[in-house]
């Protein structure tokens, strides 16, 4: 815990002592009055002068108030006030420091009472509506179920309402304390992902009352999908909310994606909220079965509240937890899954004999001779090496011709993945607490050999309700220990398609990967270590393995003040820690290769090692310390049934300190078992490659530090019901901009109306029983931690040749540096029909980021070629359609549950502009164009192939032309753009068929609207080792007249990089990104309670699981599956389950 | 709980909040948000960014890829960027409007840090404790202005002309780290002023010894040096003389090639003993690199220069397929040398010795350099000369001989040519001969178009003619 946090825990605790004993001394204010038969507006004003408390209540009760005669000397205000209101019909209250007046009707009585259900438990967020001749009242239960409620004589009855629970009508007749008991609805199948109330983080919005935009992911959907992480779970059953499967590294881009994209260079990613607080670890410690609802934050005034963190959305996470006055209950989860090997002949190649024709061809050209004829003894393919022996090569080629390197990888590389789920958690709570515990195993042996996840999670949560309704204590901890195994990286380190990886003997096999086999066969006359490559020994001798252990401590303190007013102080503390021990030994290539690389020839036929024969092994450590303090006051009033306001206001600290400490160490050995320091600033001249390098330094050792305070206000005022006004506002500072920046910061803010129309009465629509509008506007933040106000120049951590640390200038001064701001506007319509058969709602948003951290091209004469700065805009618009239709619902059930979202963004303004149309076409760095998506497909124009050559041809000035340099050195106008590379229009369709102890579901997603470039040949690289082809080889044109019939160039005598690059991005390799896939199948079977009365178990539910089925559609043609352009597709897996209640 | 005790937990609740909000507020978000992010302040601070060897070593390339050292093939001259390509040709515009040209951006990268530094260093008052440090640092910050302002002059401006000086344009003087001051070119008399007025004083500041261990970081031999060349650039023979002088005074080694390993790819080693100050050409040059690529083929005449017995032939060049190709560099990397060292020294003071006719001293230094380079198995015939005349042309021709490839020959062309020398320089491609005509107006390279771009329209471009 940093200092700063003792310092304010003292502080606080010394404010509480100090002020304490300051405040006792103090009393209650008195009056002196001398009034005759006055108004009452008039004693009462001068009790206001005299005390400074303030009166206030319904505007009536001036008109109906008495005349007051009162004769006083300094007593205390509240005996002057008794005199005031004796006889009077009206009643006052005091509500901290000042006094509510109200009119006294006819009969006018509180009725205070509890809603628990059948479990005895408390109903929290149930409507209380009076019934009778008089106007109705209303009032909400509060967290213990508990409510109070003016009531007249003219009423009759009270109407208890719930989302979960069946309406129930007690008649009243004066009584002032009742308990009311509700029955459960029948449980309704995979309940719409648009009811139940949004929780913020910071707050719980009931869905009557929010104007903002969430969408819920309720347990039953979590459960549904067999996952180790979490976020999986939420995968094509989110509304708006799409996980981007190509991701491009350097690009800035996330894997989840909220409502399209609204940022450039600062962070892409959702903010993770687990409980109150954001998540500061690896997403993937925590145990999907401890979570149960996740909310996502969409809109200006959902997401507002977490201000400068709320730019891409807020992903809101909410714990399990028990009940007050539940039994014990034991769950107790396990499942198995099994996946299939990955399909490794997906990714097309060339095959072993055209590829062996293609180097046959380069050979007979001459093209190896550079290489055969250098001295630094380059690898050569087998190929090249039997046609360079000449002896009995057509043999030897066609025994080559019939192999797959494919077939030994799947065989070696890959198995049967497995995953083991184990969860067993309890809950239960007593009048007084209630309590939640779980433990959780997971097991996951990859597909890849040698690879393994294992997590072991702990949860213990908390909640004493030290003076009932008044005080309540919450406490949570949850700890998570990870060691992930990653031995394999699925692959070896050559490209030519033919090669075993054992001998007729079973042996590992040598390939020649940096240099041809005769020459590590024979260097160094065994005074080097042994040179070869054997792709099996690799795959036995890696020992890379990453431990995690991640605890975070979490307490709240709520204090029911008043009715409906309440303080909190929330604090958390976090701390997670990650280590990496890639301890490669003397054994593996990597060792034996930068050994032998190093190693300087004595002069005498021995060698001097630079870096000390041993093994190598790179440590990874990597940790952070959170802190989190947040003190809030909440206030939630209903002033009589029109009125309802609800309010937080609240200060927040946050501080994440993290550490990255990255070490090699060379030469360990048994003797040497810390290793031996070797020189990093020596240069040493490298024989074997012919260059000159230092020794790889991997020392990295810093420390990051990101603070935040943060101040906000939220509230919402409820008129009749039906007319909802919201608002909130937010202030960030950070450390990232330093203090300067911060005074001038810019403060977020949201506003928000909802309009209940179906509760109108005007409204006749029976068969549309809630319609309900709604819009929001307002600014959310984001935050790019790569830049920073200071001048800053920044220590590399490195030495120059001399031995002396460095630094460089990162970006000169930029003090008007401001968070990102997103504006965005929501417009939303929420409808049910009758019983519900058809809820949903649709929403339209318009997104634009103003203020976005960008580059700005400078006069490098300034000494900086680019500055970055606020200096970029976007707009993002789209819709989301959520629909939940309950299509039968007799003995078979039959619910569908549609999730259909559309979001494009542009980019509307950037300061940089790439000189040519190569920068639109290196696959890692981004570089946006103003007028489209920030992730666009371009490709240049393609004008078929030359007749008589067979090449590429492409357009300059409107003529075909080969001239490829001049092609690609293009100005940016000759670009075509083709569309998105993201989805912009996707969704899903949930079946859910119910029938007895039966039920079955699947979901089907789609992803339409993108583009992707399709992988063609590249000849320069095929040449060249560096690509395994293509078959469009076999496609090629050949023979004039070919052209008419296919687009894939000739074979050129001599590759030519440009002409590859020029067909890659022409035009005819995009291709549509659309498809439709079926994700998955779940069937359940809940065990009858009959057979199994005698045993101590509430419910047996068995399920089966298929994940990853197939795609329906798509709309390319190559059978490529445009989640995976660049990868291979996910293998099906099956899973069984078994959960039980006890 | 009554209602005064509930104000009061309010009450704490919020002077808590204002409390850490107020008191500590600028304590915690004033701290780095990353350790190695320095706010530059301290001396160290300031040592680390000149440390920046990655960034201080580099100097333009446009120069030597403009003059007559070597030539290639049309292959590898396809394979070169269009900056490249045309700066071999001459043309008249080189850049075909692509920016960010490292020659002009590299050394005012160069020039920020070193203003950085000496603002840094106008807001600390040195003490007793740290004077000589301070004086070092701002002796440092004045050579490295000074060097990267003399390189940029051999680039985009012309030769120094007494009598035009005034009135030709130089390069923009940057002597403040505002990234938003305005670029305007200077005179050529005053950027000559400004780089002498540097070198002046870093030579007053600097300390005495040249740092063996730490060639980074210059000394006041090699301030005087760097002096000497630019007085030598100028013409100014009477000044170079003397500063050479002074510089050889401090520190003269040689080094006997005789003693180095010349069957090695690269055998002179890294921050060899002659070195006075290190700096390599631009790195990601795609011509001037050595250690085994073939990319430039010494120029004939230049490479059947060197007699036997004279080992700069193998030392400085290897032979593939019977062509000669450069080898490696002076300083122990593929990347071309163009720091000070002391060879440099010896021939500019012989250059001035002859110049001021005094043949022996011309002969004395030049024979000392050539002992040097000899093979102890071959006689070493000592230079003659008939007159200083005489002596001077055998210092010209040995110091293009031992100076080759280290970014002083296009100097060396604009001002022997300046002075009436009359050599006009050939490049072959592709089976057409390209020339460059002495004193043509393509002896001053054009100003990149981003830069002329961002001044419009107060910066003029240096005018050029339509190549021969």
């Amino acid at each position: 815990m940093g200092s700063t946090k003792w310092l304010a825990f003292i502080v606080l605790i010394a404010c509480l002592h100090g002020s304490i004993s300051v405040y006792c001394q103090s009393s209650e204010p008195t009056v002196t009055l001398s009034e005759k038969n006055a108004t009452l507006e008039k004693v009462l004003t001068a009790i206001r002068r005299q005390t400074g408390i303030t009166f206030f209540g319904e505007s009536s009760w001036a008109q109906v108030a008495h005349r007051v005669t009162i004769s006083v000397k300094d007593v205390p205000y509240t005996e002057a006030l008794s005199v005031c209101f004796k006889n009077q019909p009206l009643r006052y209250e005091m509500v901290d420091g000042a006094i509510s007046i109200h009119v006294i009707r006819t009969k006018d009585y509180l009725l205070k009472g509890y809603v628990l259900n059948e479990k005895q438990e408390p109903v929290p967020g149930a409507t209380v509506i009076s019934r009778g001749r008089g106007k109705p009242s209303t009032a909400f239960t509060d967290e213990l179920g508990g409510f109070s409620i003016f009531l007249s004589g003219q009423d009759t009855s009270i109407v208890i309402a719930s989302i979960s629970y069946e309406p129930k009508e007690i008649p009243y007749s004066g009584q002032t304390e009742i308990k009311v008991e509700v029955r459960a609805k029948v449980v309704e199948l995979a309940e719409a992902s648009v009811v139940g109330p949004a929780h913020t983080g910071y707050q719980d919005v009931p869905k009557e009352r929010a104007t903002g935009s969430y969408s819920q992911v309720p347990n039953a959907v979590i459960e549904r999908r067999v996952s180790t992480s979490v976020m999986d779970r939420l995968d094509g059953v989110t509304s708006s909310l799409i996980f981007n499967k190509n991701v491009v590294p350097g690009t800035n881009q996330s894997t989840i994606t909220i409502r399209g994209r609204s940022t450039i260079l600062g962070n892409p990613d959702p903010l993770i909220v687990v409980d109150n607080f954001p998540y500061s670890g690896n997403i993937n410690n925590i145990n999907p079965e401890d979570i149960e609802s996740v909310t996502v934050l969409k809109d200006a005034a959902a997401a507002s509240i977490w201000g400068a963190f709320s730019g891409n959305g807020v992903i809101v996470m909410t714990t399990k937890k028990g009940k007050y006055n539940q039994r014990m209950k034991w769950n107790f989860t396990t499942s198995l899954t099994v996946g299939e090997k990955p399909n490794l002949y997906y990714q097309p190649i060339l095959s072993s004999k055209d590829y062996i024709e293609v180097e046959r061809f380069l050979y007979d050209s001459g093209f190896y001779n550079a290489k055969i004829n250098d001295f630094r003894h380059p690898a050569l393919s087998p190929v090249v090496e039997i046609l360079l022996a000449n002896n009995n090569v057509q043999y030897k080629l066609d025994s080559l011709a019939q192999i797959d390197t494919r077939r030994d990888l799947k065989k070696y590389f890959y198995q049967p993945s497995v995953s083991q789920l184990y969860d067993l958690n309890l809950s239960g709570g007593g009048k007084r607490d209630h309590y939640f515990v779980s433990a959780g195993y997971n097991k996951d042996v990859s597909n890849l050999v040698r690879n393994q996840f294992d997590r072991k999670t702990f949860n213990i949560s908390n909640t004493w309700s030290i003076v009932p309704r008044k005080v309540e204590l919450r406490t949570d901890a949850s700890y998570v220990n990870s060691v992930t195994w990653n031995n394999n990286i699925g692959g070896i380190n050559a490209n030519y398609p033919y090669t075993t990886l054992k001998d007729a003997n079973g042996m590992p096999l040598a390939i020649a990967s940096d240099f041809r086999l005769p020459f590590v066969d024979t260097v160094g006359d065994k005074k080097l270590l042994d040179w070869h490559y054997r792709p099996l020994d690799e795959l036995h001798n890696a020992n890379d393995k990453t431990e995690l252990k991640d605890l975070r401590l979490n307490a709240s303190l709520r204090y029911n003040i008043w009715d409906g007013l309440s303080a909190a102080v929330f604090y958390q503390y976090e701390h997670g820690r990650s280590v990496e021990n890639n301890f490669q030994s003397i054994k593996t290539y990597y060792t034996r290769n930068l050994l032998n690389s190093y190693a300087q020839p004595d002069g005498n036929g021995g060698y001097t090692w630079p870096v000390s024969p041993g093994d190598i092994r790179d440590k990874s450590i990597n940790r952070f310390d959170a802190n989190n303090l947040r003190l809030q006051l909440s206030f939630d009033h209903v002033f009589s049934p029109n009125h309802r306001l609800n309010a937080l206001v609240g200060w927040e600290l946050r501080d994440i300190e993290g550490r990255i400490d990255n070490t090699r160490t060379y030469g360990i050995t048994p003797s040497t078992p810390d290793g031996v320091g070797v020189d990093y600033s020596m240069q040493y001249y490298l024989s074997y490659s012919g260059s000159v390098a230092k020794i790889p330094n991997q020392d990295l050792h810093y420390g990051t530090s990101d603070r935040f305070l943060s101040y906000y206000a939220n509230a919402a005022y409820t008129f009749r019901q039906r007319y909802i006004v919201s608002a909130s506002a937010r202030r960030d500072e950070s450390n990232l901009f330093g203090v300067n920046a911060n005074q001038k910061g810019v403060p977020l803010w949201s506003t928000g109306v909802a309009w209940d129309i179906s509760r109108e009465g005007f409204y006749k629509m029976g068969w549309l029983p809630l319609l309900k509008l709604r819009a929001t506007y307002g600014y959310n933040g984001n935050v790019d931690r790569s830049v920073s106000a200071y001048t800053t120049a920044q220590m590399s951590g490195f030495q120059n040749d001399y031995g002396q640390f460095y630094s460089s200038i990162v970006n000169p001064p930029n003090p008007s540096l401001t968070w990102e701001k997103i504006g965005m506007f929501n417009v939303g319509l929420d409808f049910a029909s009758k019983n519900n058969r058809i809820e949903g709602s649709l929403e339209y948003f318009i997104k634009h980021g103003k203020d976005l951290i960008g580059q700005t091209a400078m006069d490098p004469t300034s000494g900086v070629t680019t500055f970055t700065g606020n200096a970029a805009n976007m707009v993002v618009h789209g819709f989301d359609l959520a629909l939940h239709t309950r299509n039968l619902t007799g003995k078979l059930k039959w619910v569908n549950d549609w999730l259909i979202s559309y979001a494009k963004d542009r980019v509307t303004r950037y300061a940089v502009t790439q000189p040519s149309v190569t920068g639109f076409f290196h696959v890692n760095s981004l570089n946006p164009l103003v007028g489209y998506p920030l992730y666009s497909i371009y490709a240049l124009k393609w004008r078929g192939l030359d007749p008589k050559s067979g090449d590429p041809l492409g357009d300059i000035g409107g003529k075909a032309d080969t001239t490829y340099s001049a092609i690609l050195n293009a100005s940016v106008s000759s670009l075509i753009y083709k569309g998105p590379a993201n989805p912009t229009f996707f969704g899903s369709w949930r079946n859910t068929f119910n029938w007895k102890q039966y039920e079955l579901s699947f979901n089907i997603v789609f992803k339409m609207g993108y583009y992707f470039r399709r992988n063609s040949i590249q000849y320069y690289a095929l040449y060249n080792g560096a690509s395994k082809g293509s078959p469009d080889y076999d496609l090629r044109w050949q023979n004039p007249g070919d052209e008419n019939f296919t687009n894939v160039p000739s074979r050129p005598a001599k590759a030519n990089q440009n002409r590859d690059d020029f067909y890659d991005n022409s035009e005819v390799l995009i291709e549509k990104g659309g498809h439709v896939r079926l994700q998955d199948i779940r069937l359940s079977y809940d065990l009858p309670k009959r057979s199994y009365l005698r045993l101590p178990v509430q419910a047996i539910r068995f399920y089966f699981y298929a994940n990853n089925i197939g795609i329906l559609w798509r709309a390319n043609h190559h059978n490529i599956d445009p989640d995976f352009i660049n990868s291979l597709p996910n293998p099906r897996t099956m899973a069984l389950g078994c959960r039980l209640e006890f | 709980m009554n209602s005064a005790s509930r104000e009061r937990i309010i009450f704490c609740l919020f002077i808590t909040a204002s409390v850490i909000a107020g008191c500590s507020k600028s304590d915690f978000l004033g701290k780095k948000p990353d350790t190695r992010l320095v706010i530059p302040t301290t001396l160290d601070d300031l040592q680390a960014l000149l440390d920046n060897q990655y960034v201080m070593q580099e100097t333009p390339e446009l120069g030597e890829l403009s003059a007559d050292n070597f030539y290639m093939t049309y292959s590898v001259w396809q394979g070169l960027v269009v900056k490249e390509q045309n700066a071999y040709l001459w043309s008249k515009d080189i850049y075909d409007g692509i920016g960010q040209v490292p020659d002009w951006d590299i050394p005012y990268q160069q020039v920020l840090y070193a203003n950085i530094v000496l603002e840094g260093l106008s807001k600390i008052t040195p003490d007793a404790s740290n004077q000589t440090r301070w004086n070092t640092l701002k002796g440092t910050a004045l050579f490295l202005r000074a060097y990267a302002f003399h390189n940029l002059s051999q680039v985009f401006a012309p030769v120094y002309n007494p009598a035009t000086a005034a009135t030709d344009m130089g390069i923009v003087l940057r002597t403040i780290p505002d990234v938003n001051a305005k670029s305007i070119r200077a005179s050529v008399q005053a950027t000559y002023d400004s780089i002498l007025s540097d070198l002046r004083q870093a030579a007053s500041l600097l300390p005495a010894a040249v740092p063996v261990n730490n060639l980074n970081r210059p000394s006041q031999p090699a301030a005087l040096a760097l002096l000497a060349r630019v007085y030598l650039s100028m013409g100014a023979y009477d000044q170079a003389w003397s500063a050479a002088n002074s510089c050889l005074g401090m520190y003269s080694f040689l080094m006997r090639f005789d003693s180095l390993p010349s069957g090695k790819s690269i055998p002179v080693v890294n921050a060899n003993p002659e070195t006075l100050y290190q700096s390599v050409m631009y790195r990601s040059s795609g011509v001037l690199v050595g250690a085994l690529q073939a990319k430039v083929i010494i120029d004939s005449t230049l490479y059947a220069s060197y007699q036997p017995g004279d080992l700069r032939r193998v030392i400085f060049y290897r032979t593939s397929s019977g062509l000669p190709y450069l080898k490696g560099s002076y300083n122990g990397s593929a990347y071309c040398f163009s720091g000070m060292a002391t060879d440099e020294v010896y021939l500019i003071r012989a250059e001035c010795a002859a110049r001021a006719g005094n043949k022996d001293a011309a002969l004395n230094d030049l024979n000392q350099l050539l002992k040097h380079r000899w093979d102890s198995m071959y006689v070493f015939n000592p230079v003659t000369a008939a007159s200083a005349e005489d002596a001077l042309d055998s210092v010209l021709v040995e110091r293009r001989k031992e100076l080759a490839f280290r970014g002083l020959r296009w100097s060396d062309l604009r001002r022997l040519n300046n002075e009436g020398a009359g050599d006009t320089i050939y490049h072959g491609l592709n089976g057409q001969a390209h020339r460059l005509s002495p004193n043509s107006l393509n002896y001053v390279l054009p100003i990149p178009p981003d830069v002329l771009d961002f001044n419009k329209p107060a910066m003029l471009n240096n005018p050029r003619v339509d190549p021969d």
